[in-house]
């Protein structure tokens, strides 16, 4: 295989590309969904190709296949090539990568179970037993119980004319429970997942009462909640909330590809404020165990620790090889591809705001007249504008100190700078729970984030009645 | 074409050998070439070669499904087997019944374009500059995104029931992203085109469109929070039509797990709504002559004087409650399972162009675009107005920002007073505004 991948790199660079880079991946999943009873759907995946990308005179060329061939790849280099002459005329901006010493590293995929080696009834029944926990936790307002149960295991060569030759091997779990309750016309939902790269140990070690229990719970609490206010509140967010602020409303416009392309508020404000000075943002694809860690880029580049804001000040973005090449920074490795059919663009991997040295206590008792946020399950942001829109699944009144009035359906939208600069209390606690896809250019890529609870001033809440 | 077929009747061969009790099996191959446009300059070109096969055995009513990134006769019989393998791991359904029979399906013509599919690169590189030029020439400061993409491909569905049906699509598609930035005061928009035949599609003046919107967004303003009529222009009313008749889909209804629950035959919006679905329609978007399990399609209204008149059903869920196959079974491509979704959606007319409806309006919000798409289970909408206009005795004024609608898919059917008689038409879709009489807005003042 490595014979073939440097023949077709070399093959590259002598038909005139400055850079080439080539992606070998192959891999099976499978997936488990149970519900209201029965665990009606089982399916498996097998997956395999290579995605070949040409930097000629500037102009980007791509091409993949799903068969990896010799003949294939030539094939595939045709086609990048030509794709790359046809452009090139019309380039105004042209492409560039920043040089990087190569890498030679071959990583085994990790985990205490292998998925592979636990026998598919086993795994059928341990997803059947936390739909069930949901389903009979109140058998007539529980009135639908979703749970699935998902494994992956992968190889992936990543290659480049540097002289970088990196195998990854990578195994994935996921789970997840949604129960629906229903009291007369009200329905409502609530989800508990977790997806971790790691092996079956993910599920073993999950308790049905506190995942698939809690959801069941969740949804049954809702229905007592009344629909949330409209207008302006201090609002104190819990991690999970913290966690899709950071990263829709900042870490988009944090990812240097943005920035590049004028799509980001936070171009040109390195070292400038632009949040409170009690706020620092990290992403951190080294962080053992979340959704979002890695060891080495789609393009081969070793995962770092990225430190984007320190005490409200702006210190850097997240880079690929070709946007370090064009601010002049250093690669940090966050270019990834959702598989060999795409080519690696910058992501985030786990990002959060780090602990400050507030008690949510504190934060409570000092809020005369505002809303708790806990939980959510999707956002997203406009990152030009730096307008976001993050979904909320409880809310509860604050008023003079005291926690109150439960309530559903309320979302909240700012600008990002804005919203940032008006947090006032950062909590000394750390948490993260929104392991989950992010979508982007239309990639979908595992990530992770979290923080602690923190208070900001005068947020809008996109609720249904005026109080 | 044939490979295709035999592709599919191998798998389902197999299938069947195996000791599934029924299957089917869908493979596709597609090419596409796609042109991006980054910071105002074509940045990547892309041509991207697809294949792959999928198998839906049926053991005891359990579904196996099993996919593979392959056309090849030994992994798709490998792909059969790996499918009856997961069903013989599933518990028994008693409600799955059988897959359907062929039925006799009426072709929709022009889904093919062969000027479209014999198209060189350079003519999408060629229209991505021109766009970036156009909107250049609207503002030289503006930044532009976007890309073209080119596509053709052909599908095959072969089933135990005996159905074997194939076909092949072109598709085009241009759109950009503009953005000014004016002394921090951002304004940025979008447009875009699509369509199966190189003369239905208009590249023309997309990048125009696009930085012009893109200004008129400069100086966006909150406003205060209070109850006002809504009016949705056509980007806006897709997506929120298209999530009300999503949440019909009949899996999530016989699961307790949509709003739309008991609701069948009854009023569920104003009677000013009726909604069609023509998913034979000459060339359209989301035409075609079966659904995804090789069912003929028919044209019908599935929003009628504001009465919901029926479910989206596929072989499944029609078994299941002992009514009509609607054909609306859905597949995303060789890799996913059957879901469940309509096709071409066209809103009726009404009899006051957008204009009027505005300049009746006293004060109220216009969303040029908005995720105003309740949610599924619950109904309810929290939403943003990523894109609008304040209206202030009949007339937009300023650009909107942090201003978000706090609703429920009821009130929001129920409310519509108004829908307009101009539109935006793309093959096969309808798109007038709708006004809502009064909702609840949230925002800064």
């Amino acid at each position: 295989m490595r014979e073939m991948i440097e023949e077709v790199l070399n093959a590259a660079v002598s038909r005139g590309a400055s850079f080439a880079d080539l992606r070998v991946g192959e891999g099976e999943a499978t997936s488990v969904s149970v519900e209201d009873g029965r665990a009606d759907k089982i399916a498996s995946s097998k997956f395999s190709g290579a995605g070949l990308r040409v930097l000629v005179d500037g102009a980007w060329g791509f091409a993949p296949t799903n068969m990896v061939s010799k003949q294939e790849l030539l094939r595939c280099l045709d086609d990048a090539l030509g794709m790359a002459r046809t452009a090139v005329g019309n380039v105004t901006d042209p492409g560039m990568v920043a040089e990087v010493e190569p890498v030679e590293a071959s990583v085994e995929a990790k985990a205490r179970i292998m998925p592979s080696e636990v026998p598919l009834e086993d795994r059928v029944q341990a997803i059947f037993e936390m739909e069930r926990v949901a389903r009979e936790r109140d058998l007539d307002r529980i009135v639908n119980t979703t749970a699935s149960y998902g494994d992956s295991l992968s190889k992936q060569i990543i290659a480049n004319t540097f002289g970088t030759y990196i195998e990854q091997g990578g195994v994935r779990c996921a789970a997840r429970v949604t129960a629906t309750a229903q009291d007369g016309e009200v329905r409502q939902f609530a989800t508990k997942s977790r997806a971790r790269p790691c092996g079956y140990e993910l599920m073993a070690d999950l308790d049905p009462e506190g995942f698939a229990g809690v959801a069941a719970d969740k949804a049954l609490a809702l229905l007592e909640a009344e629909p949330a206010p409209a207008g302006v509140f201090d609002v104190i967010i819990d991690p999970r909330v913290c966690g899709l602020l950071v990263h829709e409303a900042f870490g988009h416009n944090a990812e240097a590809d943005a920035v590049w392309a004028g799509e980001s508020i936070l171009a040109g404000k390195e070292g400038q404020p632009v949040a409170s000075e009690l706020v620092s943002i990290a992403d951190d694809p080294t962080r053992e165990g979340l959704n979002g860690s890695f060891t080495y880029d789609h393009e081969g580049v070793p995962a770092v620790r990225h430190q984007i804001v320190k005490d409200g000040i702006l210190l850097g973005y997240l880079h690929s090889l070709e946007t370090a090449a064009r601010m002049g920074a250093q690669p940090n490795g966050a270019a990834r591809a959702m598989n060999h059919q795409y080519e690696p663009i910058v992501r985030m991997s786990n990002t959060f705001i780090e602990p400050g040295d507030a008690t949510l206590e504190e934060m409570i008792e000092d809020t005369k007249h505002g809303l708790l946020l806990e939980g959510g399950y999707w956002g997203y942001v406009f990152t030009a504008r730096g307008q976001f829109t993050c979904n909320i699944e409880n809310a509860y009144a604050i008023e003079n100190g005291k926690i109150g009035q439960h309530y559903r359906n309320a979302s909240i939208s700012g600008l990002t700078l804005e919203t940032l600069s008006k947090v006032d209390a950062v909590g000394s606690d750390l948490s993260f729970d929104l392991g989950g896809m992010c979508g982007k250019g239309g990639q979908s890529m595992p990530v992770d984030a979290g923080g602690p609870h923190l208070r900001i001033r005068e947020v809008v809440v996109g609720g249904h009645q005026h109080l | 074409m044939s490979e295709l077929t035999d592709f599919a009747e191998a798998a389902v061969e197999a299938a069947r050998a195996a000791g599934a009790e029924s299957a089917d099996a869908y493979c596709s191959a597609s090419q596409e070439t796609s042109v991006e446009v980054e910071n105002s300059s074509i940045n990547y070109c892309a041509v991207i070669r697809d294949q792959g096969l999928s198998v839906r055995a049926f053991h005891r009513g359990g579904m196996g499904f099993a996919s593979v990134q392959k056309l090849d006769l030994e992994e798709a019989r490998d792909c059969a087997r790996r499918a009856v393998a997961m069903a013989k791991a599933t518990h028994p359904d008693p409600d799955f019944v059988a897959l359907p029979n062929p039925s006799e399906a009426e072709p929709v013509p022009d889904l093919f374009d062969d000027k479209l599919a014999g198209l060189e690169a350079g003519v999408a590189v060629e229209w991505c500059a021109r766009g970036i030029e156009e909107a250049r020439a609207v503002a030289d400061d503006a930044v532009v995104q976007g890309g073209v993409s080119l596509s053709s491909g052909e599908y095959a569905l072969a089933s135990s029931t005996g159905i074997l049906v194939s076909n092949r699509a072109t598709s085009v598609s241009i759109g950009f992203f503009v953005i000014i930035n004016r002394e921090g005061e951002v304004g940025s928009y979008f447009e875009e085109d699509m369509a199966r035949q190189l003369s239905d599609f208009e590249p023309e003046d997309i990048g125009d469109k696009a930085a012009r919107e893109a200004l008129r967004q400069l100086g966006a303003r909150s406003v205060h929070t209070a109850r006002m009529p809504i009016i949705l222009a056509p980007l806006a009313t897709m997506g929120f039509v298209g999530s009300i008749i999503g949440a019909a889909d009949a899996e999530s209804v016989q699961r307790n797990r949509s709003f739309l629950v008991g609701k069948e035959g009854e009023r569920i919006a104003s009677e000013v709504l009726t909604i069609r679905e023509e998913p034979l329609w000459p060339a359209g978007l989301q035409s075609s002559p079966w659904d995804g399990e090789g069912v003929a399609k028919q044209p019908r209204a599935l929003i009628e004087n504001g009465v919901l008149t029926t479910y989206l059903h596929n072989s499944y869920t029609a078994n299941k409650a002992g009514v009509s196959n609607t054909a609306h079974a859905t597949r995303r491509g060789y890799s996913s399972s059957v879901g469940i979704g309509a096709s071409n959606l066209r809103v009726q007319l009404g009899d006051k162009t957008e204009a009027e409806l505005i300049s009746e309006v006293d004060e109220g919000l216009y969303l040029s675009y908005a995720q105003l798409a309740p949610n599924s289970v619950t109904g309810e909408v929290s939403a943003t107005v990523d894109f609008g206009f304040k209206i202030e005795n009949g007339e937009l004024t300023h650009p909107l920002s942090t201003t978000m609608i706090g609703s429920d898919a009821f009130e929001l059917l129920g409310g519509i007073d108004a829908i307009s008689s101009d539109y935006r038409e793309e093959p096969g879709i309808l798109l007038p505004s709708l006004r809502i009489s009064s909702v609840q807005v949230a925002s800064e003042e």
